[in-house]
Parts: C-alpha cells; sequence; structure tokens
C-alpha cells in the first residue's frame, strides 16, 4: 500500500475512532463538563499523532475541534457558540491537539536522526577496518614476493630485479588505490603543519633515486639564507614530488636528466619536477591530470596505473596548495607543486603554526 | 663464536621464514612466536640477543609486548608494520623498541638494520663510551664540543649541539621527535616541539651537510624522527 494509501487509510480508522467516542460519550452530554469532552477528544487526537503521523493527527484535530462544537458547545447541533469563552476553550484545545502533533513528529524524527547516524558511524567504521585490512593482507604476500626475488638478485638472478622492482610497483599502485578511494570520500587525513622544504625534497630523492636507472637526477635546493619552510603535510607532498619524477623518468628520453628544484615564489613555496621529454600538447595540460589519463601519444608499455597525476593534484589541493604545469624553456615539461609559505626563525621559537 | 638468538614474533608463518632467511646463519638461532603472549614467554625463557615483532598480532598490541618485555629486557627489538601509520611507529620507539622496518621490506635493508642493531648492543653491553665520534669527514669531540668536516671547524648554536650529540651518540637509532626534543629542550613540554625542531635540524643539517637533499650524516625517517648514519 503506498504511503498516500495508508494515510488515507488510517485517517478513515482514526476518524471512525473520533465519531465511536463522541457517540459514547453523547447521551452523557448534560452531565460531562467541557473539560471531560476535551480531555477525551484530545486523547483520541494524541492517539491519532503517535500512531499515524503529524498530518493525520492535525486532521484529526481538526474534526475534533468542529464535532466539539458541533454536539458539545450551546447550541448543539450548530456551529455557533452561546458562551464566548467558550471560544477560548475550543481554540485552546486546537492549540493544544496541533503542539501535541507537532512535538510527537519531532520526536519521531530525533529518533530516525539518531538511528541515521549510528548507522553511518557503523558503516565508517566497517570501512575503516575494511581499508585497513586490504592493506595489510595485500601486503604480505608483497613481502614474500619481494624477498624471495631481492635473495634470487643477490645470489646473481638478474631477471629476479623485475620481480622486485614490480611488486614494488604493486605496493605504490595499492597505495595508491587506497588514497584515491578515500580522496573521493573526502577521509583522507591530511595534517598539514610546519615543514621544511630540504626534507620533502632529501625524502622525495630517497624515494626516488634507485627508480632512475641511472639517469641523472639534477636536484636544486634554495641557496643557503633561504630556507624554506611552509606549511604542508610532508607525507602526502613526498607522495606527489615521488608521483612527478616518477612520470618525468617514463616519458623523458635515455640520458637526459630529471631536476627537482626548490624556491619561494610569492606567499608559496614551489617545487618543481622537470624533464626534457616531449611536453604536453597545448591542448592536454589539464586533462592529464583526471584519472586513469595517458598522453597521447605515450608508449604502450610505460608503467603505472594512470592514477598519479590525479592524485597528485588532489593531494596538492587537499593541502591548501596547487599543482599545475607549465612548458619547460627549450623543451620539455615542468609540474610545479606549490605549498603554502611559512617564514620561520631559529632562534626561539617559530610564530605559531594555525593547522585547520 | 657465541650462538645468537634471534626471536620472530608475526602471526603469518611466510613472513616468519622470510625473517628466518634473511638472518639465519651458523652463528644465529632463530626461534619463532605465532602470539604476544607466547612471545612474551619465550624473551623470558630463551633471553634472545634480537626480537623481530610483528605490529599486526591477534592477541597482543605491539605497544604492548614491547612494554612488557621492555621492562625486564635490554634486548634491541626491531618492529615490523604493515600500514604507514607514522603515529604508531614513533609511539612503538617511544615504548622501547629500537627500530622498524615497513612491510614489504628489501633484505637487505633488513639485514642492515639487524647488523646495526646487534652491533650496538654488543657495543652497550662492553661498557665502550667514545669521547669522540668520525663519520665520514664529520669529526665530533664530545669533551671539547666541537665540530669540525674536513678540518674546517664548525660552528653551532647550543641547541644544534645538543640535537647533533643526542644523534650521534646513538649512530644507526632512529630518535623520535619527541626524544629529541626532551634531550634539547629538557623539561619543556612537547606541545608544537615538531615545529621548533624541525627549523633547528634544518639549520643543523645545512651546516653539516655538503649536499642537504642527499645527506649523508643525519638522516630523516618521515613521520618519526632523525637517525644518524654512522
Amino acid at each position: 500500500m503506498s504511503g498516500r494509501g495508508r494515510a488515507l487509510r488510517d485517517l478513515a480508522l482514526w476518524l471512525l475512532a473520533l465519531a465511536a467516542v463522541t457517540a459514547a460519550i453523547l447521551p452523557f452530554r448534560a452531565r460531562l463538563d467541557k473539560a471531560h469532552v476535551a480531555m477525551v477528544l484530545l486523547l483520541v487526537t494524541l492517539g491519532a499523532s503517535a500512531a499515524a503521523g503529524r498530518a493525520v493527527g492535525m486532521a484529526v484535530a481538526c474534526v475534533s475541534f468542529l464535532a466539539f462544537n458541533w454536539f458539545f458547545l450551546p447550541p448543539y447541533h450548530t456551529f455557533a457558540v452561546a458562551d464566548p469563552l467558550d471560544w477560548l476553550v475550543l481554540v485552546t484545545f486546537l492549540v493544544t491537539s496541533a503542539v501535541a502533533a507537532q512535538l510527537l513528529h519531532l520526536a519521531r524524527q530525533q529518533e530516525r536522526l539518531a538511528a541515521h547516524a549510528e548507522a553511518l558511524r557503523e558503516a565508517d567504521r566497517l570501512k575503516d577496518a575494511l581499508l585497513a585490512s586490504v592493506s595489510h593482507d595485500l601486503r604480505t604476500p608483497l613481502t614474500t614476493i619481494k624477498a624471495r626475488a631481492n635473495e634470487l638478485r643477490v645470489y646473481g638472478d638478474e631477471g629476479a630485479e623485475v620481480i622486485e622492482q614490480e611488486a614494488d610497483r604493486l605496493n605504490r599502485m595499492v597505495a595508491d588505490l587506497l588514497d584515491l578511494s578515500l580522496l573521493n570520500e573526502g577521509a583522507l587525513r591530511v595534517a598539514p603543519e610546519l615543514n621544511a622544504v630540504d626534507e620533502l625534497v632529501e625524502l622525495a630523492v630517497q624515494r626516488v633515486e634507485g627508480a632512475l636507472g641511472g639517469r641523472p637526477l639534477r636536484v636544486r635546493l634554495a641557496p643557503d639564507g633561504g630556507l624554506l619552510f611552509g606549511c604542508f603535510d610532508l607525507a602526502h607532498s613526498v607522495r606527489i614530488v615521488v608521483n612527478l619524477a616518477e612520470n618525468a623518468h617514463k616519458y623523458a628520453p635515455a640520458g637526459t636528466p630529471v631536476e627537482i628544484a626548490a624556491g619561494r615564489r610569492g606567499p608559496w613555496v614551489e617545487v618543481i619536477v622537470a624533464d626534457q621529454g616531449p611536453g604536453l600538447a597545448p591542448g592536454d595540460e589539464e586533462r592529464a591530470f583526471e584519472p586513469f589519463r595517458r598522453a597521447a601519444g605515450a608508449p604502450p608499455d610505460v608503467g603505472g596505473s594512470g592514477l598519479g597525476l590525479a592524485i597528485a593534484r588532489r593531494l596538492a589541493e587537499a593541502q591548501g596548495g596547487r599543482l599545475e604545469y607549465r612548458p619547460r624553456p627549450g623543451g620539455g615539461s615542468v609540474f610545479a607543486l606549490s605549498l603554502p609559505a611559512l617564514d620561520a626563525t631559529a632562534d626561539g621559537f617559530p610564530p605559531s603554526v594555525t593547522t585547520s | 663464536m657465541a650462538t645468537r638468538t634471534i626471536l620472530v614474533v608475526d602471526d603469518e608463518p611466510q613472513i616468519r621464514r622470510v625473517v628466518r632467511n634473511a638472518v639465519a646463519d651458523g652463528e644465529t638461532r632463530v626461534i619463532e612466536a605465532e602470539t604476544g603472549a607466547e612471545a612474551v614467554d619465550l624473551a623470558a625463557a630463551a633471553r634472545p640477543d634480537l626480537i623481530v615483532l610483528d605490529l599486526g598480532l591477534p592477541d597482543m598490541a605491539g605497544a604492548e609486548v614491547c612494554r612488557t618485555v621492555r621492562s625486564w629486557s635490554g634486548a634491541p627489538i626491531l618492529v615490523l608494520s604493515a600500514r604507514h601509520s607514522d603515529a604508531e611507529k614513533a609511539l612503538l620507539l617511544d615504548q622501547g623498541a629500537d627500530d622498524y622496518v615497513t612491510k614489504p621490506f628489501s633484505t637487505v635493508e633488513f639485514q642492515a638494520r639487524v647488523r646495526a642493531l646487534l652491533r650496538r648492543a654488543a657495543q652497550v653491553g662492553a661498557g665502550e663510551r667514545e669521547t669522540r665520534i668520525v663519520a665520514g669527514d664529520l669529526e665530533i669531540d664530545l669533551l671539547a664540543h666541537a665540530v669540525t668536516i674536513g678540518g674546517a671547524e664548525v660552528h653551532l648554536t647550543p641547541i644544534e649541539w645538543q640535537l647533533l650529540r643526542t644523534l650521534a651518540t646513538n649512530p644507526g637509532r632512529t630518535l623520535t621527535h619527541r626524544q629529541l626534543f626532551a634531550a634539547a629542550w629538557p623539561g619543556r613540554a612537547f606541545g608544537d616541539a615538531q615545529h621548533y625542531l624541525r627549523v633547528h635540524m634544518t639549520h643543523l643539517r645545512r651546516k653539516i651537510e655538503p649536499e642537504p637533499a642527499r645527506p649523508r650524516h643525519v638522516v630523516t625517517e618521515l613521520g618519526v624522527g632523525y637517525r644518524f648514519v654512522p
């Protein structure tokens, strides 16, 4: 039965109840006080509100109001009212019915909201537990694969190096997929705080250097006297720079260097990753940041999950920063990560940092 | 040469096998535990020289095992973690773990960590106390409070000196932000300490590292702290 059908059925039932109650007390009209009648009719109205909802309750209240007037207020069987004070009784009756119906409605709503909130919290807990266990479960076989491949390589099997690298790649893909799903739900924890750009570059270089296979990696930090500090999440920012450097490595021709440089640009600290590859075609510059996008001319065996730039940009924005592309003068790509700069002094304590 | 004993604690048999393969040799005996309770019992019975402890145990939190064992044993504890929770790692280090490795890990790195922990434990056991620390062209004179790089003196502020001294006297060991803060600002509440620490560490490293992007002496351990490379 539809909602509307059910409401009409309830209304009919409760009006019937009202009619029955009215008929029951009608013979005693002469001996009953107006208060008695009002109480009894109010009970019926409250019953309708509690059982069938606010709309039915209000409707029954209106009909009770009319019934009260017609059957129980002199002159009987008219809507006229002899005693002006009776109007007060009638209006009070209606207002009380209405207020009671509304209160019952609100109470039910509160209950529904609380149940809904509890259900959401439960779903959240399950999701967190699932993500944690997936992350844990996937890493165990990866550990075994990587360790065995490492052993094979150490004992002279050169082919095992590929196995180990692919295990590492899988590990990064697992992390990327988990992060993308968390980002989509707005659930990724991003904790920007005062951080040194030196450390950001150091950690990125540490993670990337081994994977470049001998390709030169040029690193330029801001010259001395220009120690750079910013308000960012170190772990996420390192991931971004590593993503950019891995991309640069994929698309740059053999032997050409990948460059990582840090500097200050107005209110931002900027970390750029540059390569001397083909660069992005003029129309592609924004599309490159969409998930599962790969450059039109890219060789088919270029590794990676296609998530890199999409995640990188989202992570940058989640920290109040930006990730942009600009063509490299002389050919190639420059990807620039901008993060909010902070001025920190070494003597004593730096100005307090507000974290969102 | 006396036999060393290493205790491996992990509920996954493959991981225990990986660790066993990595460390077992003619001089090293490996014993295994599957649960936290078993680990505590074995640690008490066998008195291992090193404990490799996985965090994802079914019965006890890794931190609890650490705390329990640390209360009566000085054996170094190397923690294995699968989740990248840096706060968790820092907590473990504060609770008495000596180092950690994240799964999946490279066997070579794992073996290096194990060797470093065993070596340091042996040194401590022998009661050695150095007055001069040398690492590459960096020389630290603990008595004279002087630091030289390639013979040239480097001037450090008192706080930079404290930080370097603390790190250098714990070579190869990751010290948490909390531990370093306590060394440089004794008696102060931790609070927003990471910020102050980072600023001073950055200045220190610019003074002692010829190439700050590829540090030779003090390495950043993301989310946890810093480590002096011997």
